[in-house]
């Protein structure tokens, strides 16, 4: 419940550094700027530096540059703390700090009320006991980092990180180091933290992990045991086998395997059964016919003594099967945990003002409506309201992907989960929690989860006919023999089952999903459901969103028009010193300034005054500006974006034009969407002219602006009447509905967390040219896996006459089945090999 | 081969023991974690009480003072 709201990333996230335009000047009027030469990465988070940056740490003997006072910070208690080999130790960059959700003092000063504490912290006597979810872990040296700095904490008796799930044990004197404080050393080299608690979902999850490693194992322990005893009674390995100590061999490998039938394979069967009811062949029916024949067909043979046993077959069908899907589950999880964070959109506290206009914190839980709450610039909503005094711009773009700041003025309604950009507001709460119109969005969002279609895979349908070709040829051998010889007909037509059984059929696909979805974590995309890269081949339609997918998602320099005799460069070195004294989003833009001003003042919906090297400056607004020299306010000289009049006391001195800018690889995306064949929509809720501007660019000839998350949705049903099936790529609340309804969805790594835990894949990376490596891997994966699956047909094909003749004995049919799987399993490591070939 | 008669039970009981164990080791959350503990042996080698053991095999009768723990 107490977690720093998701939306509050996001923001963070645009609020990054950028970076000094370096040529903005005249050549690229309110167009895409060609990036820049890439500067040197920061030494703690990998992004890039600003050029002049005065930030530096000592770390390992050298001097590092830094990009921001956040990564100086972490570093140099990095250093502090003696625990610099961190940075040698480390395979990925740091997260940077000002990524991670930011935490108020007196928000984290809630934590340590008793009744808020209550649901997640234990006590044991002196000492309490809590489970921490962390933010911002990139590599394995994070978790030495963490559990090494807090154990030489004063107060801390013993803290374990799980980096599978990037969960936090800690155990502490709440007496001498209260939770808050805990909280802040996180804080301190660079992590986010929230308390947390065990939901059903993940308590079913650590279940359902837990007793598929169990299974793997008794099926590995018993297997070895049964194939001793088993092979024991094989004439090629024991020709002097009493027929008493035959007797008891068999009866041992029976006792033996029945844990492995009834415990390990449960889920085979419970999936044929599921699959009969609906009348599917699949995998799962093939498998189960298998094991379920030869285990039978074992008892059978134990009881009378004479046959043939293929329990050893059994224990290894049942192995190889649970390993594979045990790889898969575990390489699906580590991705969605990578990407699981708290899906909470709104603040965890606000400030709620009482009747003599005090203002104190308290907990989103404890607000009512009609209660009046303040909102400080920065912050989020948290309800749905009216503005009772205050005058700002909030930006809305998580919920209807408009990317400027909308003003908001006295009697103007908010809604919740927005952000208060500029000035404080005093807002009276009118709906709150289910009723709030971000929560009509999420029912939205259930909804249309529940009507996704699902895509079929080829493995079942290749199953099906195996299936049905394996049983048909298995009857007409046992009728055959019937005539020829009574007494052999029951063991050919079992010999000809085990020989063909499925195995290496089963594994084509789950090793070269497992191995592919390796390969794409290391491109950045993370893929959270199974389907994600056999579908991305029946894909015949993409729908983008435009605010933070197609484009940056935040504001960035376009264009300086100067007016007066200085140049664009001095222009704005002037406006950088006068913006970076501010708050603003808007101010983010402008890069970091060499000169500092002086007696800057911000001026809520109007701009910012102060001194620079002595010359009385003002930007913003024209009218506001052009009050400082006295002459008329110019017009503004275009439509798009938003502009800025920087002046002083003689007049006005240049335009700054901001805009949200093109995402510098969405060009190579759109074209590799485009040699595919597929139909490219672009879905926005902006309303503005860059909907079109953005359209133009892209070349996306159908592109519609102003649409509502129903009509999104309205849309994609539309689509999938008409039988395509569509990929969707978003980032905003506005686009869950879709994501969650799409055939496949991916939502950016800026996304909102319920963005991202609706979506299929997750684009972590924020490089849209992964998204086009993804495309060419899927291709590939599907190649890998007709190849599987085409090479174990093939087997058993061949096999198909030996054991309808009656020339497969158990050791050749375990024999063929180990090598066959071992080549499928060889092929598709294949595709853990550099994804361009 | 009567030493078979002893020999199977035998098999069959330490393969029990086995899977006991492996049930308490899952149940204690001991494979919970599959990918820290294959990177926290990396940073034994910085352990300052690691180090001071290490210098101290290799020159028993010098003072390890200057490798000492900076801080500890």
């Amino acid at each position: 419940m107490l977690a720093i709201s998701g939306a509050c990333r996001r923001i963070a996230s645009k609020l990054a550094p950028t970076y000094p335009v370096k040529h903005p000047a005249t050549k690229c009027p309110t167009q895409v700027c060609a990036p820049m030469a890439s500067p040197t990465p920061c030494y703690h988070c990998g992004l890039p530096v600003p050029a002049g940056s005065r930030f530096h740490a000592q770390v390992l003997g050298e001097t590092r540059a830094m990009c921001c006072p956040g990564c100086q910070a972490v570093a140099e208690a990095i250093v502090a703390g003696g625990l610099e080999h961190y940075y040698k130790h480390r395979s990925e960059s740091a997260a940077n700090p000002q990524s991670l959700p930011q935490a108020l003092p007196d928000e984290l000063a809630l934590y340590d009320r008793a009744d808020v504490q209550q649901p997640f912290v234990e006590q044991h006597g002196e000492l309490s006991e809590t489970c921490l979810l962390i933010e911002g872990i990139s590599c394995a040296a994070c978790g030495w980092l963490i559990e090494k700095h807090l154990r030489d904490v004063p107060g801390i008796a013993e803290a374990h990180l799980n980096l599978s799930n990037h969960r936090l044990q800690v155990r502490w004197a709440d007496s001498q180091l209260p939770l808050s404080q805990l909280l802040k050393e996180l804080r301190k080299i660079g992590y986010a933290a929230h308390p947390w608690q065990a939901d059903a979902a993940a308590e079913q999850l650590q279940r359902e992990n837990r007793r598929a490693m169990r299974e793997l194992g008794v099926a590995g322990m018993l297997w070895m045991q049964v194939m001793m005893a088993t092979m024991a009674t094989w004439p090629e390995f024991n020709i002097d086998l009493s027929p008493e100590l035959d007797r008891i061999l068999r009866w041992v490998s029976l006792f033996l395997t029945t844990p492995i039938v009834f415990y390990c394979c449960g889920q085979f069967f419970r999936g044929a059964l599921r699959d009969l009811r609906t009348r599917h062949l699949t995998m799962d029916v093939s498998v189960s016919l298998a094991i379920g024949g030869a285990y039978v067909a074992g008892i059978w043979s134990t009881i009378s003594g004479q046959g043939e046993l293929y329990f050893d077959a059994v224990g290894m069908f049942a192995l190889f099967l649970l390993t594979g899907r045990y790889l898969e589950r575990r390489a699906r999880e580590r991705t969605a945990a990578a990407t699981a964070q708290l899906v909470q959109l709104l603040p965890a506290s606000c400030l709620r003002l009482d009747g003599d206009g005090h203002s104190q914190r308290i907990l989103l839980s404890e607000l009512r409506a009609g209660e009046h709450v303040l909102v400080p610039p920065g912050a989020l909503l948290p309800a749905d309201g009216r503005i009772l005094s205050g005058q700002s711009s909030v930006d809305e773009s998580l919920l209807t992907g408009e990317y400027l700041p909308q003003p908001r003025g006295v009697g103007d309604s908010v809604t919740a989960g927005t952000l208060n950009v500029e000035g404080p507001l005093t807002v009276e709460v009118q709906a709150l929690g289910d009723a709030t119109r971000l929560s009509a969005i999420v029912r939205l969002l259930e909804r249309a989860q529940s009507e996704k279609p699902r895509l079929a895979e080829i493995a079942d349908q290749v199953a099906q006919w195996f299936l049905l070709i394996v049983l048909v040829v298995a009857a007409v051998v046992g009728l055959a023999w019937l005539q020829i010889d009574s007494s052999r007909a029951f063991w050919i037509v079992l010999a000809l089952l085990v020989a063909t059984c499925p195995c290496a059929l089963a594994l084509a696909t789950p090793t070269a999903l497992t191995a592919a979805t390796g390969s794409l974590h290391k491109l950045g995309l993370l893929l959270t459901r199974g389907h994600v890269l056999e579908g991305l081949n029946q894909i015949d339609t993409v729908i983008f969103d435009k605010t933070g997918t197609l484009t940056e998602g935040r504001l960035t320099l376009s264009a300086i028009h100067p007016l007066g005799e200085l140049d664009s460069d001095a222009c704005l070195a002037l406006a950088a010193a006068l913006e970076n004294r501010s708050e603003h989003p808007i101010a983010r833009a402008f890069g970091r300034a060499a000169q500092a001003a002086e007696q800057v003042d911000s001026i809520p919906g109007l701009g910012l005054q102060g001194l620079v090297e002595g010359r009385q400056l003002r930007i913003g607004q024209p009218a506001f500006v052009s009050q400082l020299s006295g002459q008329a306010a110019p017009a503004i000289p275009g439509a798009q974006g938003q502009w800025l009049l920087l002046g002083d006391s003689r007049g006005p001195l240049a335009w700054f034009v901001l805009d949200d800018r093109l995402r510098d690889d969405a060009p190579t995306l759109l074209a590799a969407c485009r040699a595919r064949g597929w139909q490219v929509l672009l879905l926005s809720g902006d309303n503005s002219p860059m909907v079109g501007e953005v359209a133009r660019q892209l070349g996306i000839e159908d592109a519609r602006g102003g649409m509502t998350p129903d009509a999104k949705l309205a849309e994609l049903h539309k689509l999938h009447a008409q039988g395509r099936r569509v990929l969707m790529l978003g980032d905003g609340v506005n686009d869950v509905p879709v994501l969650a309804g799409a055939d496949i969805s991916v939502a950016m790594g800026s996304a909102t967390d319920l963005a991202k835990t609706s979506a299929d894949a997750v684009l972590l990376s924020n490089r849209l040219s992964s998204l086009v490596q993804a495309f060419s891997l899927a291709r590939r994966t599907r190649r890998i896996i007709i190849e599987n699956l085409v090479w174990a047909s093939l087997y058993n094909g061949l096999v198909l006459p030996f054991a309808a003749i009656g020339w497969i004995t158990p050791i050749w049919a375990a024999l063929g089945m180990s090598l066959s799987s071992l080549l499928v399993v060889l092929n598709a490591l294949r595709l853990t090999r550099s994804p361009n070939p | 081969m009567p030493a078979l008669y002893i020999l199977i039970p035998v098999a069959i009981a330490l393969v029990g023991f086995a899977i006991w164990l492996f049930f308490w080791a899952v149940d204690s959350g001991q494979y919970d974690d599959l990918d820290g503990p294959a990177h926290s042996i990396l940073f034994d080698d910085e352990d300052p009480m690691h180090k001071a053991g290490v210098s101290q095999a290799q020159k028993p009768d010098e003072p390890t003072d200057d490798e000492a723990p900076p801080r500890a």
